[in-house]
């Protein structure tokens, strides 16, 4: 279920089956890394939408954190932390952080939820066919990713 | 003189009441056609679908078909990819199911279930359907499968809108 009105509806009368929240983390930067930055988002972005569509009844994807580049590594993880509590307190048994900002890669031991970390392919250079290629073949793996996790936390 | 001027409020009444009828039929008008135009054009449009899927390479495996179209939401033209589960039953006929679990509408695969063979299996609740798109009692969809109108056209595959199916 997406963060919007019409599936709000059909979340509150299933609360019971949606069992998983993932939350995109975006980095926002205006130094030299600002196309780096925008990419990751773009990427994540695209990569959620199928996601969430294959696995609507499930996982409520929520509109995602974003947060300034040039924060200290502790400031991101202490929100980070903020999040996942109040997700797992309102009853979620799976928490996924979704993200290509590899800062995360550090920090994963820190936290009780699911990192996923896809390294971000610069779509914008491609034609058409390879990047519905790739990112195909990239949503297949985070399919599978996250029936892998399920499976484990049965 | 009484009576003309009652017959004359109500003239006038009457007058108004017209005058002020056609103002805001006036101006609502176009704003009910503007909120309503694009629905009737979606539906207008919305027929049957080209998929890449040659009718004679379709086996009785369901197969998984992939089609593109735009799609008009209010206003905006998005460009739209859906997916069926297409295969022939025993009697040839051609059977498009949509893979729309219809349970909470996560997408449903066919023969992943290691234990349930043959079988579309939904990854987010266990939801189970037979070949034929019907719910297996004791998962929790509810309705079978959505099924697609198909139609041929120069050896392809077209799809038409996903259907609910009648309750037997
Ligand atoms: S969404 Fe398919 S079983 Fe719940």
């Amino acid at each position: 279920m997406k963060w919007v009105s019409q599936d709000m509806d059909m979340f509150l009368g299933a609360r019971e089956y949606v069992d998983t929240a993932v939350l995109p983390l975006f980095p926002v930067s205006f130094g030299n890394d600002i196309k780096q930055s925008v990419a990751m988002t773009e990427f994540i972005q695209l990569l959620t939408i199928p996601l969430e569509r294959q696995f609507k009844g499930r996982m409520i994807m929520l509109p995602g954190h974003s947060y300034l580049k040039n924060k200290s590594k502790d400031k991101l993880l202490e929100e980070a932390i903020v999040w996942e509590q109040e997700l797992f307190d309102n009853g979620f048994k799976h928490v996924f952080f979704v993200t290509s900002d590899s800062v995360w890669k550090t920090l994963e031991d820190e936290l009780k939820g699911d990192l996923i970390w896809l390294p971000s392919i610069p779509l914008a250079a491609m034609d058409e066919g390879a990047r519905n290629s790739i990112l195909e073949d990239q949503v297949k793996q985070l399919l599978q990713l996250f029936m892998q996790k399920w499976q484990d936390d049965v | 003189m009484s009576k003309h001027r009652v017959s004359r409020r109500q003239f006038l009444n009457y007058t108004l009441t017209g005058v002020g009828g056609f103002m805001a039929a006036g101006m609502l008008m176009p704003m009910v056609r503007f909120a309503v135009d694009p629905v009737l054009k979606a539906n207008a449009s919305g027929d049957f679908i080209p998929t890449p899927q040659k009718i004679s390479e379709i086996t009785e495996e369901p197969t998984r078909v992939d089609f593109s179209f735009e799609q008009q939401d209010a206003w905006y033209t998005s460009e739209v990819t859906n997916t069926a589960w297409v295969y022939k039953d025993e009697n040839g006929e051609i059977v498009a199911l949509s893979p729309v679990c219809k349970h909470l509408g996560c997408v449903v695969d066919w023969n992943t279930d290691k234990a349930n063979q043959n079988r579309f299996y939904c990854p987010c609740h266990g939801g189970l359907y037979e070949k034929d798109g019907t719910n297996v009692p004791g998962t929790p969809p509810i309705a079978k499968l959505d099924v697609y109108p198909t139609q041929e056209k120069d050896g392809f595959l077209l799809l038409g809108k996903a259907k609910p199916r009648e309750e037997a």
